[in-house]
């Protein structure tokens, strides 16, 4: 258990620098933030200045280890933009961005497995036909349109929800709705196939032969074997959500989430603060990971850890 | 239970959710319900959260919808006719080339309490040209060497050469509460005390800012009592809220949604497009070539069909009308594609290929712009190669590190001339020295001569002659000036300012 803990915190850390290496040369590579922080009249002593103020006038590898020595002692530097602590930015909007996807993820977890299930078990059936269909529209359509059709049909149209901003739960339902249904899609279409492999196993044959009520098979045994792979799935498009998703989500529905943050720090090239939610969403992703890893053996006890 | 009851069971789950969520929603949201007394509160959604509320070190033009209205300064621009006016100063007059006497006004509170006295002025001053302080727009204030009090509410503000738009740089210059500002230094990033009329009640981050109407201005009692600010990024999000009435003003409207909207105000905006040509080296350094590129430019076209009418056309200049500087004899040149064909055969033009360097994104349908506008060059006779940057590649190609690389032939930008005058345009874009500048040294003598006169008369000719000069002998094609749209609800009496200036204080309910 010892060596399979420091395994993964050692894949962890290797993540998470990749991650913040890769940012980091990316930003430096986009262009001069001094250019979009000053007014565009601005004299050439003046932009010499800034630079000059900012350190991007040293080189890349000299910001490098700068940042990595800061980075070390838990300083991420102040947002230029903000004025702020860096970290402290950052981490401010990501409560509200856990808790949109997780009512997303609820939401999508709550259609999909039913009807993977109602569908794995009368395959090629107009519901599955209506179902495969309903989950590709779900991964293919765009999130930024459809975030915004709802607002002109169930907002404009119909007044029964609000356009934008926060409040009460009816501020929640048309975002969450529209970041729930491309993981709907893809979930609906993991528990098709897992619960389609685990239907036609032996062991089912058996339970039904036994006399066991049908809704017991699916559920505690074919369900909880096809667990791992929904899991995994699932705990992947939260992971997506967070990281990807949201942003667009966010943008249109004016939300106050990591996403709309990092569209603006990537806006502003502030880059002490584009590095410390870079850092704070991998942190993020990597536990997800952890945790997917470690409910494996709720769903198969066999799976041990080393 | 069987295979049949499993089945029913699930799809009764499925759909009785789906009903449940739907269901709750018929019940009417919070819309907010037209009471019969006058409303008070004022919902205004403005694209992004402000950075800070510290408007002596940001360029953010969300910063300024908030704060504008909770801080002043010395001096600022008449709505209307945009002509400097007092307004934290009462009287402005200059004592030798370099002293200007300054008379503050009296019995003037902070918000927080504390009385205005030129302490504060001193203070504000010294704190913006400090190089310690690392201010953004200090490069306004480039010519502001030192301030000193003289009593109690008079100041001198002594530049370090004779500078004509002093007066115009104060409006730029927000005075601050010194003793709030040594007591508490941090708390200026999210609450400023001002002498305006309104106070900042609260700032929830991501979410909103209210202001309070501060019952002790000096000046008059504004109608609104109380300001809401959202901030909403996606205009349709933000067209849709106005529609709905979950927010009463929305700034930042595209032409396409003008006709959805409840109501529209617009005004001529700060910025004007313009194409800048390099008279100095390549192809486009004939004079008859350059006054060729200006006649084949139909903008009536282009402000008709990429913004519905709502951009006029610059007037033979970057300037509007109330600008020092302004030629009023200029007209901007006709769309002649015969003269300009023309003029291009007499200037013995080979077909060479012209670069047109260009950005996208930044400004409303510049992309678009650009490719009109080159097509139009190519329909009168020229070979034009358009080159789209990104952002950052395109400013650095337009404000170049090494002065001698050699210019672009043509390269597009919008161009804000920030203290309406003439100077800002020609000393960036025209003198050789300037920032962005492919123009010949002809103008330069002209030019720095004009930037310190301080006889405003002689200082207006002197920039008409430029001016008409520049019209002969172009440094740029003048383009368009996209106008401002404010969306608003049916009950909401404003008219947008044509310094883009968001202030409450002009607004009111029918």
């Amino acid at each position: 258990m010892a060596t399979y803990i420091l395994k993964t915190l050692l894949k962890a850390l290797v993540v998470v620098l990749g991650v913040s290496l890769l940012v980091f040369v990316l930003t430096r590579s986009i262009g001069n933030p001094v250019n979009i922080m000053l007014p565009l009249g601005a004299s050439m002593a003046e932009r010499a200045n800034l630079t000059h103020q900012l350190g991007l006038d040293k080189s890349v590898l000299a910001q490098l280890w700068d940042f990595a020595s800061g980075v070390v002692r838990g300083n991420f530097g102040e947002s230029w933009w903000q004025q702020e602590s860096a970290m402290t930015v950052a981490l401010r909007p990501l409560p509200f961005t856990l808790e949109l996807s997780g009512i997303a993820l609820v939401i999508s977890l709550v259609f999909a497995i039913p009807l993977g299930i109602l569908s794995a078990l009368k395959p090629r059936s107009l519901l599955d036909k209506l179902t495969s269909t309903s989950s590709m529209f779900g991964i293919c359509v765009p999130n930024f349109w459809l975030g915004l059709m709802l607002i002109l049909i169930f907002s404009n149209l119909l007044h029964w929800f609000p356009t934008s901003g926060t409040g009460g739960w009816r501020y929640w339902v048309l975002p969450s709705v529209t970041l729930a249904v491309l993981p709907l899609g893809r979930i609906t279409q993991i528990v098709r196939t897992a619960m389609l492999e685990q239907l036609r196993e032996l062991y089912v044959v058996t339970a039904r032969s036994k006399g066991l009520p049908e809704f017991w098979v699916v559920t505690r045994h074919a369900l909880k074997n096809a667990g791992i792979q929904i899991v995994t799935m699932s705990g992947w498009e939260l992971g997506r959500m967070i990281a990807g998703y949201a942003i667009a989500i966010e943008s249109v529905f004016g939300l106050p989430g990591i996403g709309s943050l990092i569209v603006d720090a990537i806006g502003q090239q502030d880059y002490p603060l584009i590095q410390a939610i870079t850092f704070v969403i991998a942190i993020c992703i990597v536990v997800l990971n952890i945790l997917i890893d470690l409910s494996y053996p709720l769903f198969n006890p066999r799976i041990k850890f080393k | 239970m069987n295979k049949k009851s499993l089945s029913i069971f699930l799809f009764t789950l499925v759909v009785s959710t789906s009903l449940v969520l739907s269901g709750c929603g018929t019940a009417a949201p919070n819309t907010p319900n037209p009471t019969a007394a006058k409303k008070d509160t004022i919902s205004i959604a403005i694209p992004s959260e402000p950075s800070t509320m510290d408007v002596q070190f940001a360029d953010d033009g969300n910063m300024r919808a908030v704060a504008d209205n909770v801080t002043e300064s010395l001096m600022t621009l008449d709505g209307k006719t945009m002509k400097v006016i007092p307004e934290l100063a009462t009287e402005i007059s200059r004592i030798d080339n370099t002293t200007w006497d300054v008379k503050l006004r009296p019995d003037v509170t902070f918000q927080n309490g504390n009385p205005f006295t030129a302490d504060d002025v001193v203070y504000s001053i010294k704190r913006i040209i400090d190089p310690n302080f690392k201010s953004n727009i200090a490069g306004f204030f480039a010519t502001f060497k030192d301030a000193q009090k003289v009593g109690d509410l008079e100041v001198h503000i002594i530049t370090s050469g004779p500078d004509p738009s002093m007066p115009t740089r104060l409006t730029m210059l927000n005075i601050l509460n010194q003793k709030e500002m040594i007591a508490t230094p941090d708390k200026i990033k999210t609450a400023i005390s001002g002498t305006g009329p309104y106070k900042i009640a609260s700032w929830a981050k991501g979410q909103s800012i209210v202001l309070e109407r501060n019952d002790n201005y000096w000046g008059p009692k504004p109608s609104i009592k109380t300001v809401k600010y959202r901030f909403i990024e996606e205009d349709a999000t933000r067209a849709a809220a106005l529609k709905n009435g979950e927010i009463d003003f929305a700034t930042n409207m595209l032409p396409e949604y003008v006709s959805t909207l409840p109501q529209v105000q617009t005004a001529e905006g700060l910025e004007f497009s313009l194409i800048r040509m390099n008279a100095v080296s390549g192809v486009m350094k004939d004079q008859k070539i350059r006054q060729a590129a200006s006649y084949a430019i139909n903008w009536d076209a282009i402000s008709k069909s990429l913004y519905s009418g709502y951009a006029s056309i610059a007037p033979g200049q970057v300037f509007k009308p109330s600008y020092i500087g302004f030629n009023k004899n200029l007209k901007a040149y006709p769309f002649d594609l015969a003269k300009a064909k023309q003029l291009l055969a007499e200037s013995g033009y080979k077909g060479e290929t012209i670069t047109f360097v260009g950005e996208q994104g930044r400004w409303l349908k510049d992309g678009e712009q650009e490719q009109a506008i080159a097509q139009m060059l190519r329909d009168a006779g020229f070979k034009v190669d358009v080159k789209i940057l990104a952002f950052s590649q395109w400013l650095g190609v337009l404000f170049p590190q090494d002065p001698t690389t050699t210019p672009p032939d043509m390269i597009f930008t919008f161009h804000s001339n920030d203290i309406y005058d003439a100077d800002r345009s020609y000393s960036t874009y025209v003198l050789t020295t300037g920032s962005a500048s492919s123009y010949p040294k002809t103008l330069d003598a002209q030019i720095i001569a004009a930037r310190t006169e301080l006889d405003t008369v002689k200082r207006q000719q002197m920039y008409e002659a430029i001016g008409q000069t520049l019209y002969d002998n172009p440094a740029w094609i003048n383009g368009i000036n996209i106008k401002d749209i404010d969306g608003m609800g049916k009950d909401v009496v404003y008219q947008p300012r044509e310094d883009m200036k968001l202030m409450v204080s002009e607004m009111s309910f029918k």
